[in-house]
């Protein structure tokens, strides 16, 4: 069994990572951001196509320009005003401006400045690229280059070519400035969506808990609405308006079943008036007859009781000026009187809690939860076996737990919510243990009426039922 | 044993009188608060059985007011309340028991008799014994004999044959043991005292030609040497 989780730091910082981890605040920021990441890296990749794509645009119209130039010169000057045009611009390094070629009928060079042999691949209609080397502050590098081919009459050709080194270096430079504003974007957009999301996300993460903590076990609370703001709190409004039907509805069936115990009550109390009259009439024999039909009677009305004191505790609120008890004489007094019946059975009960422990309460109900609880692990519990009875009570804190604990079939993790139900009893009991179904949903109504929850957990093997009240000694 | 009996439910009330004179008992029963009120007043009851609830004077008001009048016989209220304080409302105004309804007969009259008879030996001082048949209870040195033999018990078996010894040959009910040999008023779901009795039935009878401690079938169990009853 696990031990008292007094030292339990690490653990518990270790626990809240997780929590914030799977927190609904963190996990909408984390889809915030990556939304916002997917979507400026998108419309970097679309800005950098337009901006590629109008480069490549203004170099062909560039090198076109060129071309006409050179037509223009070559209808006027003839070969050699083209001849000397080219001389005069192949003196700027070949990074800025045009390269040439001016190739006649023959293939052969008259002209220009770029190799006759270049590998020359056509990739569109008339225009080529190509790959060159040049020299750049005196060292060599690869240079890509964009080209057109153009015959200037039916004897020459002219191929005019251009880099588009810059072109490459420019968007490199955009890519990186994109790339900065991205991340400054990211950035700022997360602290900004973190700063406005956190907030009502938080709230809603509250509302989540406190919603959980009602549903598991306490259908009286209600979410507080007036420590939310905005669209939070019209949500807690509504929920709390459901809680408030749930609940009605959940009265209203009790009600009815309510009436109808108090109703059978009376008949059933005149006729066990009757019966007993009747057996004092009565031969031996007709007494022993009269007398287990009473006895029927006195269990049914037991019953009866039973869920009316359910009833009375669950809607009687919570308990005020309590007495202070101490809860180890308690339980070493519940230990006593069934120590008898397990020993009978062969159980063993084995009562570790010897330390006092003060709470308020009601000394009668609470003795009657314990009792259950233990009647029920003796009823439960195989021969030869023994049941556990502590207490833990983590430092500092201000509730404190009591497990009763057996070794039988325990209950499967699915009807742990349903044995609470009145008269709900599991198949197997059903027809092997007596009892009336009600000693669970007692249990449940007197921890609830202390202001405690009720707990069912997985002894491995058997039930292991955890009791947790507040107590009333200051933590230490 | 004379029984004054104040309670509006006329067929709880009928029957309570019915067995209670099938038992050889005087009973007189009364409807409302003033008139019980008044029956109370002129005296000559050895018990009183008032129920909480009663028409123009509730049963605590009339207790109440009894016991401010030096009024001193026991009462046992009867509720229909099962709350949690009730018991504690009834006792603190004056009354001496308490028993929720719906009880059973025998219930009902094995308290009866035992505040009856609480009264009667009111007069015996200080005891430092207690003897049933052959069977010894020092109360000083809290020790135990029966005949020449000493027995040995438990401190709650201790208590709990002081408590049957105190009401020897009275029929003492399982929930009268809880409340007064435990200290708890609750309802087992199990005989939990059953296995209790029959643990001391083992320590004070198995080796006797007599049996003392007897089990009344559907009330309880009583102590005493006479075997008739039960």
């Amino acid at each position: 069994m696990a031990g008292i989780q007094t030292q339990a730091k690490p653990r518990q910082s270790r626990l809240r990572v997780r929590e914030v981890l799977g927190s609904l605040t963190f996990r909408y920021i984390a889809k915030y951001v990556i939304v916002l990441s997917a979507t400026v890296f998108l419309l970097l990749a679309v800005l950098y196509a337009l901006f590629s794509r109008n480069y490549f645009n203004e170099l062909g119209a560039s090198i076109v320009d060129e071309l006409d130039s050179l037509q223009i010169i070559y209808r006027g000057q003839g070969m050699q005003g083209v001849e000397q045009y080219i001389k005069d611009s192949v003196t700027r390094p070949a990074f800025h401006r045009f390269s040439y070629l001016v190739l006649d009928e023959s293939d052969m060079p008259i002209a220009g400045d770029l190799p006759p042999d270049s590998s020359y691949e056509e990739f569109d209609d008339g225009w080529l690229a190509f790959q060159m080397n040049l020299l750049n502050w005196g060292e060599e590098i690869e240079v890509d280059f964009l080209a057109r081919r153009m015959p200037l009459d039916s004897r020459y050709r002219v191929i005019v070519a251009r880099s588009y080194r810059d072109a490459v270096n420019q968007a490199g430079l955009v890519v990186l400035t994109l790339l900065r504003a991205m991340i400054a974007t990211v950035i700022l957009g997360v602290i900004g969506g973190f700063l406005s999301a956190s907030r009502t996300l938080s709230q809603v993460d509250q509302l989540n808990i406190q919603l959980q903590r009602i549903l598991r076990g306490n259908p009286r609370q209600r979410l507080d609405a007036d420590a939310q703001k905005g669209y939070v709190r019209d949500l807690a409004l509504i929920v709390n308006d459901t809680l408030d039907q749930m609940e009605s509805l959940m009265q209203g069936v009790r009600n009815v079943s309510d009436n109808i115990a108090h109703d059978l009550r009376t008949p059933l109390t005149r006729m066990h008036n009757r019966l007993s009259q009747l057996r004092n009439q009565l031969d031996d024999e007709g007494r022993e007859g009269v007398q287990s039909v009473i006895e029927d009677c006195d269990e049914l009305l037991s019953t009866f009781n039973a869920l009316l004191r359910i009833s009375a505790l669950e809607s009687g609120g919570q308990l005020s000026d309590a007495a202070q008890l101490d809860l180890t004489e308690l339980l070493a007094d519940v230990v006593e009187l069934y120590e008898p019946l397990a020993h009978a059975r062969g159980i063993a009960i084995n009562n570790r809690v010897d330390l006092p422990f003060n709470i308020n309460g009601d000394v009668d109900l609470l003795f009657q939860m314990f009792a259950n609880l233990l009647d029920n692990a003796i009823k439960y519990s195989p021969g030869g076996r023994s049941i556990a009875i502590e207490l833990q009570r983590a430092s500092g804190e201000d509730q404190l737990t009591v497990i009763v604990a057996d070794s039988g079939p325990g209950i499967p993790d699915a009807e742990r919510e349903n044995v609470f139900r009145r008269f709900y009893r599991l198949e197997s009991a059903r027809s092997e243990q007596p009892g009336h179904g009600l000693g669970l949903s007692l249990a449940r109504a007197i921890t609830q009426y202390h202001g405690g929850a009720l707990e069912l957990a997985n002894n491995k093997p058997g039930l292991q039922v955890r009791v947790h009240l507040p107590s009333s000694d200051s933590g230490d | 044993m004379k029984v004054l009996l104040i309670e509006d439910d006329l067929s709880v009330g009928q029957f309570v009188v019915e067995e209670l004179r099938a038992a050889g008992h005087h009973c007189v029963h009364l409807a409302d608060g003033p008139a019980g009120l008044e029956a109370g007043r002129a005296g000559g009851f050895d018990v009183m059985v008032v129920d909480r609830m009663l028409p123009r004077l509730d049963g605590l008001s009339v207790v109440r007011t009894l016991r401010a009048e030096k009024v001193s016989t026991p009462v046992l209220f009867l509720s229909a309340l099962g709350e949690v304080d009730d018991r504690v409302q009834g006792l603190q105004s004056g009354g001496d028991d308490y028993l929720v309804k719906p009880f059973s007969i025998e219930e009902l009259m094995a308290r009866l008799e035992v505040l009856y008879r609480r009264r009667a030996s009111f007069a015996g001082d200080a005891v430092t014994h207690l003897d049933v048949d052959d069977l010894h209870m020092d109360l000083l040195s809290q020790t135990v004999t029966r005949g020449e033999q000493v027995l040995s018990l438990q401190p709650r078996e201790y208590k709990l044959l002081e408590y049957l010894m105190r009401h020897a040959d009275q029929v003492v009910t399982r929930a009268m043991l809880l409340e007064h040999v435990w200290g708890y008023h609750f309802d087992p779901q199990t005989n939990v005292i059953d296995v209790h009795i029959s643990r001391l039935r083992q320590k004070i009878d198995r080796e006797f030609e007599r049996p003392l401690l007897h089990t009344v079938r559907g009330a309880g169990y009583r102590l005493g040497g006479n075997t008739d009853a039960g």
